[in-house]
């Protein structure tokens, strides 16, 4: 896939992204709206605090942006369509966005401000309950799929989808997307009310608009690669493949933003508990439950 | 070939100059941080030696444990910014020589053994994949059971050392 | 063969900091870095001679697996032992560690 279709294609999906999160907030579809606040956002003074870590200040953003970015790169859009095709594409998804906490932790750090210090290192604690259930069902996708390559793992699904196949796989991994996106509830990191911002409370101008479009592109990437793993990526009757790819990626995508409106905000300690305690037995009894059906349906 | 040799080398020094780095600097996250950097440097150096799996896995486990070592760093020292200029080392002249003395031993061993035929190309990546995982469910399944066994281990370990007892 | 010297090379190197670093630093977790390099040094070697020697046996990647569950591993009880020393002592200074000296 050349660059210039891959821009767009990253330009386009931030754009639907950020209109269906303003739809989810306000109930409204403006479609001018995510131009506006961009433009509004460059025209704004950017604010240093005092004594940053100047390093971490101006890297972390830029490192959100391109953790978002490669975990995108190697996931399929249609057949054909992807941006580097890896032997390891599944875990490499995984290695990409455990640079996202790296990200927060640097820019934590980095502002010198208590609010958003103690939001970055909630986010470690939001990592350590999460990464097994973001690591765990990509195992049981990839046995089913008998190869890590992202493009075998969505032709493995023609003849049933890995969400009905492996429903608790599916409910842990979409949870814990959630999380390493840091929407409601697990928006700890960001808390508007409770850390004033958190981790971007710091930022504003241009830094702050990097921020936030790293933040849509996580999204994004997430929805593609939920998608990807579960929902059957390209796969469907009529449509062109591209067209079912980006429906699905938008559904999805739409389904994350809005659910989490409706529930409290979880707190560090009941995250780690619920994640470690139900979380990871559930995983490995998913992994088993995969291991069993494949080894009974096709010996 | 030439494009292997020259990615070997840059993320090579670049770890290399990470790894000073770590113990130069006197803020503690960033000590943190820069070993960061060196691990990822290998793990790229990983990458361009063919081995993909283990360049990829090194590059996510290195993300978690130095950003959790950072962590560490930040309860457990007495100056985490680096601010107050306090001096940290101690019997600096015995550990430059020792470190001199292993790093030279260890070159002078690489250059001057007879390493034997070097073989061209490694197999592809997808076949690697395949026959590590075969490898590890055949042959070494010992040595991969009791790496599980001893993680195991090592989890009730750290628990029990760090927990706080009932009195 | 170039390429082969400059890893072992660069494994020497990152092994000569690890050292200095593990010998020179008084904070428990300083020291545990340096461990963590003199490993990562050891794991280039072991990748160099896999690729360049015998890139089709497996035991060399294996190995490697091995050595970096071995640096999760000790990092892990490490800084469980820091933490229990830092309860009890309320630093992790190596230097003030002189219960048991005579």
């Amino acid at each position: 896939m050349t660059v210039l279709a891959f821009a767009l294609l990253l330009a386009g999906g931030v754009y639907l992204v950020a209109m269906l999160e303003a739809w989810t907030t306000t109930g409204r579809f403006r479609p001018l709206a995510p131009f506006v606040r961009g433009f509004a956002l460059l025209g704004r003074e950017s604010l240093v605090p005092r004594q940053p870590d100047r390093l971490f200040f101006e890297i972390a953003p830029m490192l959100l942006l391109v953790a978002a970015v490669l975990a995108l790169a190697v996931l399929p859009i249609a057949p054909g369509a992807i941006g580097v095709d890896l032997a390891t594409g599944a875990l490499f998804v995984n290695a990409a966005l455990a640079y996202v906490m790296v990200a927060l932790v640097m820019a934590g750090w980095g502002a010198n401000g208590a609010y958003s210090m103690i939001a970055g290192w909630r986010f470690l604690g939001q990592l350590v309950a999460y990464s097994m259930l973001i690591v765990m069902p990509i195992t049981a996708v990839g046995m089913r799929a008998a190869s890590l390559v992202t493009t075998v793992i969505v032709t493995s699904q023609t003849t049933m989808w890995n969400a009905v196949t492996q429903p608790l796989g599916f409910v842990l991994f979409c949870l814990a997307a959630m999380a390493v996106c840091f929407l409601p509830p697990f928006d700890l990191p960001v808390a508007p009310g409770e850390l004033a911002g958190g981790v971007m409370g710091e930022y504003t101008g241009v830094r702050l608009l990097v921020m936030r479009l790293a933040r849509l592109l996580l999204v994004l990437t997430l929805a593609v690669a939920i998608t990807v793993f579960y929902l059957g990526g390209w796969l469907g009757p009529l449509l062109p493949p591209w067209l079912w790819t980006i429906t699905k990626t938008l559904l999805v995508a739409a389904a994350m933003l809005g659910v989490g409106r409706f529930v409290p905000r979880l707190r560090d300690e009941h995250l780690l508990a619920w994640g470690w305690k139900i979380g990871i037995p559930l995983a490995l009894v998913n992994i088993f439950w995969v291991g069993i059906t494949l080894l009974v349906v096709s010996p | 070939m030439m494009l292997q040799l020259v990615a070997v080398a840059f993320f090579g020094v670049a770890a290399v100059a990470f790894g000073i780095g770590v113990f130069r600097t006197r803020s503690m996250v960033r000590s943190a941080l820069s070993l960061l950097g060196a691990m990822v440097a290998i793990g790229l150096m990983f990458l361009a030696m063919e081995a993909e799996f283990l360049g990829v896995l090194q590059l996510m486990m290195m993300a978690s444990e130095m950003t959790i070592m950072a962590i560490f760093m930040m309860m457990y020292m007495m100056d985490p910014g680096g601010l107050s200029q306090m001096e940290m080392t101690h019997q600096k002249r015995t550990s430059v020589g020792a470190g001199i003395i292993g790093g030279a031993g260890a070159l002078v061993l690489s250059f001057l053994t007879p390493w034997g035929r070097i073989v061209a190309s490694a197999p592809a990546p997808g076949a690697q994949l395949h026959d590590l995982g075969i490898e590890l469910m055949t042959r070494g399944m010992l040595i991969f059971e009791t790496a599980g066994f001893t993680i195991l281990v090592a989890m009730i370990a750290a628990t029990l050392t760090a927990i706080v007892r009932q009195k | 063969m170039i390429t082969l010297w400059v890893a072992l090379a660069v494994g020497a190197a990152l092994f000569a900091v690890g050292l200095y670093g593990a010998l020179s630093q008084t904070n428990m977790v300083m020291i545990m870095m340096g461990v963590e390099l003199m490993l990562g040094a050891a794991m280039v070697n072991l990748v160099a001679f896999w690729r360049f020697l015998h890139p089709e046996v497996y035991a060399g990647q294996m190995f490697v697996l091995i050595v970096m569950t071995v640096m999760a591993l000790e990092a892990a009880v490490g800084f469980g032992v820091a933490t229990a020393r830092f309860r009890a002592k309320g630093s992790v200074e190596m230097e003030e560690a002189t219960e048991l000296r005579e």
